[in-house]
């Protein structure tokens, strides 16, 4: 439990209720019974209120430019237009390319951890995976700053320039400083790894070793049983991890606002700057006036929901992976 | 029971009963397998030792004897599962016609082929429809072949008494099946890669008395195509099915030891070792 | 020889496909334990490359920041700007460090009783309140952190014309600890067996009692593990608090006073044009780093013991 990420897995399933005060027949009421309750109300008070707030900003904006800040480039403080197109396209492709690296990486890990490494080194790696997921935002944007960036402009850059077909995708820069779309990918990914390997190991070690036993006892080797009985089985639970890795990776802002460049325009190559909404918001806010605030609400708004509807697609996959399981 | 065999055994009664068993010591065909000394310890704590014993080819031999005798222990041996436990040791010699399991000219995926294991629960790959699980083993093996395939998965599954039911619905998921045509299947499973032992722990403690009679059924006609070794602790179902039966009883060391070895009539009739009588007159569980 | 008893020799059928399922098995063996062998590595090789990063970080982190925190003046002196002459009077945190607990500790007040109670109700029902809280938790467990901020400073700056303040950036990371601790109530709450429960209703306890009295006590480990990773989270947390707390240069204890935070400074300083300011963000971003690791420990740490106790 000591594990953040696992708390919006479940654990709760609902189990058999039987012994409580909400349970029992007789209807008595105490004191402790009504503050409960009032906590309740304060918390789903609190819950409507972040979410009705934010969207009662965002309503002239979303009435009046909707189109604006779903279709359009080009951020004009203080008055207007306001077009978000470049925050959108730049978080779906910070996030991607983080997830694609981060799934990658993070299955391998999660089957060493899961299978491959011996019972008394567990702990030690889980914590370690722990450690990573508990360092701050900030730390991990300060990191990528002042030391990745640097060794981006001055090796990476370079070297990936000269690849044949760099210009495709990196853009040949003459970039002054190493902040790039392509770095905050990468801090991106380092920082859902966490998130993912949590999840999928917790996936993966529930597959029933009886199954296990059994293509072992086919013949199948260590990789078969793998690739084979469990990857496929846990598959319902990995796509949970993936969709939940996926929407922290939309909602990390200031890693990414330190180190994507800060420039608003759509950029499709990698060493360009870039940004995302969540790291616009963070940065434009502090001189923002009026009509710029109701434009950036909106844009929280555009991110709750991806980040909600994320979330909840990856808590649907991790149930519905429960059932598979059930059934054998 | 061979009218003509039972009629031998009644003509023995009046003889001496002696150690000495070897006059009336039948010949037994081929071993499939041979043990010898073969003992299983984890992180030192020996868990079963001292098994001799021959099991012979196209035979049910069932290992008995009361929980914690190391039943389970010993015949994971066979299959080396033991090879996935840390700290797991297996002593002793075990032969599969004729070459050391364990230190022989075979690598472990290779003898896993030629021994073939069934399970307690019964445990078909959820994500597979029938036919895929019937030939998992294959696949796994490298064979892509589709006639090979088609026709192992016919014959498995004719062989565990499920072709019928589902031959008209083989793409449809596993987990369709009751619990007992799922055991079933998970025979066909073993069975198709056409092993020379199957090793069955404890198939029919988890299903219902149908589906158990079903599968005790089965054991006559598969024990024409594999050798196999049961391990049960429902002494009635090893009268029923075995022919061989290895006795097996927890010692003071709580480490189990074979107490005895022989056929099932001997076993049940006239054991040599009165803790054999014992267990099975039902004087300790 | 009438002696002998013969065991019947029964058939041994139906091996027409063995050989050649042996033969082909055989041909692939070799390849496919090659092949495991390769994938093995290759998902050690991934293990080690999650390892990189924490490695990488944690020598940046202690080359660059331990020679700042070794000064004392670091933890107890206001910031200072450097100038043109005095490029290096980067001063201390002292107004960051004091800002972080402020708002922790009145982020906790707000965040701990409400995360608590709610805990325990969701735990204890299985109406349909509960089950909406329960996802509307999980769901803001999740959510973005800059959004806190959004809410605070429409509700705290705006609606009550609170200007930047400590009160309003606790607000956002109560809104922040909430969920987390919630979750972590519930999971606590049950976990204890409910047979402890039923001895107490056996004794003739009313149900609230009970659960005040008897199940609550059990549950604190978990509790207090939740609280635990919420502050832990709280504390490292930049956007919720960026947008409202003003970054103070006083240290202060009032609620309505703006004030700095940890993560904050970090951010300010981040992109200065002082290499001494850049280089005290290392310092910060180690003591914050330390202090992170130190409370996720300990929440482990807690939480084995509660195992154990079991």
């Amino acid at each position: 439990m000591s594990n953040l990420p696992l708390l919006l897995e479940s654990e709760l399933e609902v189990r058999d209720q039987g012994v409580s005060e909400f349970n029992s027949g007789t209807p008595a009421r105490s004191w402790y019974h009504y503050l409960l309750i009032l906590a309740c109300i304060i918390f789903a008070a609190v819950s409507v209120g972040f979410v009705g707030t934010i969207l009662w900003n965002s309503l002239p904006t979303w009435e009046h430019h909707a189109g604006t800040l779903l279709g359009h480039t080009g951020w004009q403080a203080p008055n207007g237009p306001f077009g978000g197109l470049a925050m959108i396209v730049g978080t779906l492709e910070t996030s991607i390319i983080a997830l694609v690296v981060a799934v990658a990486i993070g299955l391998g890990t999660s089957i060493s951890i899961v299978f491959l490494i011996p019972r008394r080194f567990r702990t030690v790696v889980a914590t370690l995976v722990e450690l990573l997921a508990a360092v701050p935002s900030i730390v991990y944007g300060l990191w990528g700053l002042l030391v990745l960036a640097p060794w981006m402009l001055n090796t990476v850059n370079p070297w990936l320039n000269s690849w044949p077909f760099a210009k495709e995708i990196f853009g040949n820069t003459g970039q002054e400083f190493g902040t790039s779309l392509l770095l905050a990918s990468i801090v991106l990914a380092v920082m859902i790894l966490p998130t993912f390997v949590a999840i999928s190991r917790e996936v993966i070690s529930v597959v029933p070793q009886d199954l296990i036993e059994a293509s072992l006892s086919l013949g199948a080797t260590r990789w078969q049983v793998i690739r084979e009985v469990v990857l496929p089985t846990a598959k319902v639970g990995l796509f949970g991890a993936t969709f939940l890795a996926l929407a922290r990776a939309t909602g990390e802002t200031i890693a990414v606002a330190l180190v994507a460049g800060g420039v608003a325009n759509v950029q499709f190559h990698l060493l360009y700057p870039g940004t995302s909404i969540a790291a616009w918001i963070a940065t434009e806010f502090g001189e923002a006036g009026h009509n710029e605030i109701g434009a950036l609400m909106a844009l929280g708004t555009l991110l709750m929901l991806i980040n909600f509807s994320l979330a909840l697609v990856s808590r649907w996959l991790v149930s519905r992976q429960r059932k598979v399981l059930a059934v054998v | 029971m061979d009218q003509e065999f039972m009629s031998k055994m009644e003509t023995k009664v009046d003889a001496p009963a002696t150690l000495e068993a070897t006059a009336t010591k039948p010949e037994r065909g081929a071993a499939a397998m041979q043990l010898k000394d073969v003992s299983v310890s984890f992180h030192g704590r020996t868990a079963v030792r001292d098994c001799t014993f021959d099991i012979t080819k196209n035979r049910v031999t069932s290992l008995i004897g009361p929980s914690g005798s190391g039943k389970t222990t010993l015949l994971r041996a066979l299959n080396r599962l033991h090879d996935l436990t840390p700290g797991a040791k297996v002593g002793g010699t075990i032969m599969l016609e004729g070459t050391d399991i364990y230190r022989g000219d075979i690598t472990v995926t290779e003898l896993r082929t030629r021994v073939g294991m069934v399970f307690q629960r019964p445990n078909p790959f959820p994500t597979m429809s029938i036919y895929e699980n019937a030939i998992s083993g294959l696949r796994f093996n490298g064979i892509k072949k589709k006639s090979i395939l088609d026709e192992a998965a016919e014959s498995s599954l004719k062989s565990a008494a499920l072709w019928d039911s589902v031959q008209s619905r083989l793409k449809v998921a596993a987990s369709n099946l009751s619990g007992g045509e799922q055991q079933r299947l998970c025979i066909a499973r073993a069975l198709a890669m056409d092993p020379e032992v199957l090793l069955m722990d404890e198939p029919t403690s988890a299903l219902d008395p149908i589906a158990t009679l079903k599968i005790e059924e089965l054991m006559t006609t598969l024990k024409e195509r594999v050798t196999v070794i049961i391990v049960t602790h429902n002494m009635q179902q090893a009268a029923r099915i075995s022919d061989d039966c290895a006795f097996l009883l927890m010692g003071e060391d709580r480490a189990g030891e074979l107490i005895e070895f022989d056929t099932t009539e001997k076993i049940f009739n006239n054991p040599i070792d009165s803790r054999t009588l014992d267990y099975t007159l039902g004087r300790f569980g | 020889m009438s002696d002998i008893v013969e065991i019947e020799q029964p058939q041994d059928a139906g091996h027409e496909m063995r050989d050649e399922i042996r033969q082909i098995s055989d041909k692939f063996r070799a390849r496919r334990q090659l092949r495991s062998r390769l994938m093995v590595i290759l998902c050690g090789v991934a293990l080690g490359v999650t390892a990189i990063p924490l490695g990488l970080l944690l020598y940046q982190l202690f080359r660059r920041g331990l020679p700042v925190i070794l000064h004392a003046s670091f933890f107890t002196q206001l910031p200072a700007t450097p100038t043109l002459i005095a490029p290096n009077a980067t001063g201390g945190v002292s107004n960051a460090i004091i800002g972080s607990l402020v708002l922790t500790a009145y982020a906790a007040v707000m965040a701990i009783p409400i995360g608590v109670l709610v805990g325990v109700y969701l735990a204890e029902s299985s109406s349909k309140l509960a089950a909406a809280l329960r996802v509307i938790s999980q769901t803001m467990a999740g959510a973005p952190s800059i959004l806190m901020g959004l809410f605070a400073f429409s509700f705290i700056l705006q609606d009550l014309h609170v200007g930047f303040s400590a009160i309003a950036g606790s607000f956002a990371l109560a809104v922040l600890m909430l969920p987390v601790i919630v979750i972590a109530s519930e999971i606590a709450v049950r976990g204890v067996p409910n047979t402890l429960r039923e001895a107490g209703l056996a004794l003739g306890a009313k149900p609230h009692k009970v659960s005040l009295k008897i199940v609550l006590p059990a549950a604190v480990t978990g509790i207090v593990t939740g609280i635990i990773l919420a502050i832990s989270r709280a504390i490292g947390e930049t956007a919720p608090v960026l947008l409202v707390i003003g970054g103070g240069y006083i240290n202060s204890w009032k609620p309505l006073d703006p004030v700095s935070a940890l993560p904050l400074s970090i951010y300010e300083n981040a992109k200065s044009e002082w290499p001494s300011l850049r280089t005290e963000v290392w310092g910060i971003a180690l003591v914050l780093v330390v202090f992170v690791f130190v409370l996720s420990l300990s929440a482990r740490i807690w939480a084995s013991r509660k195992q154990q106790a079991r």
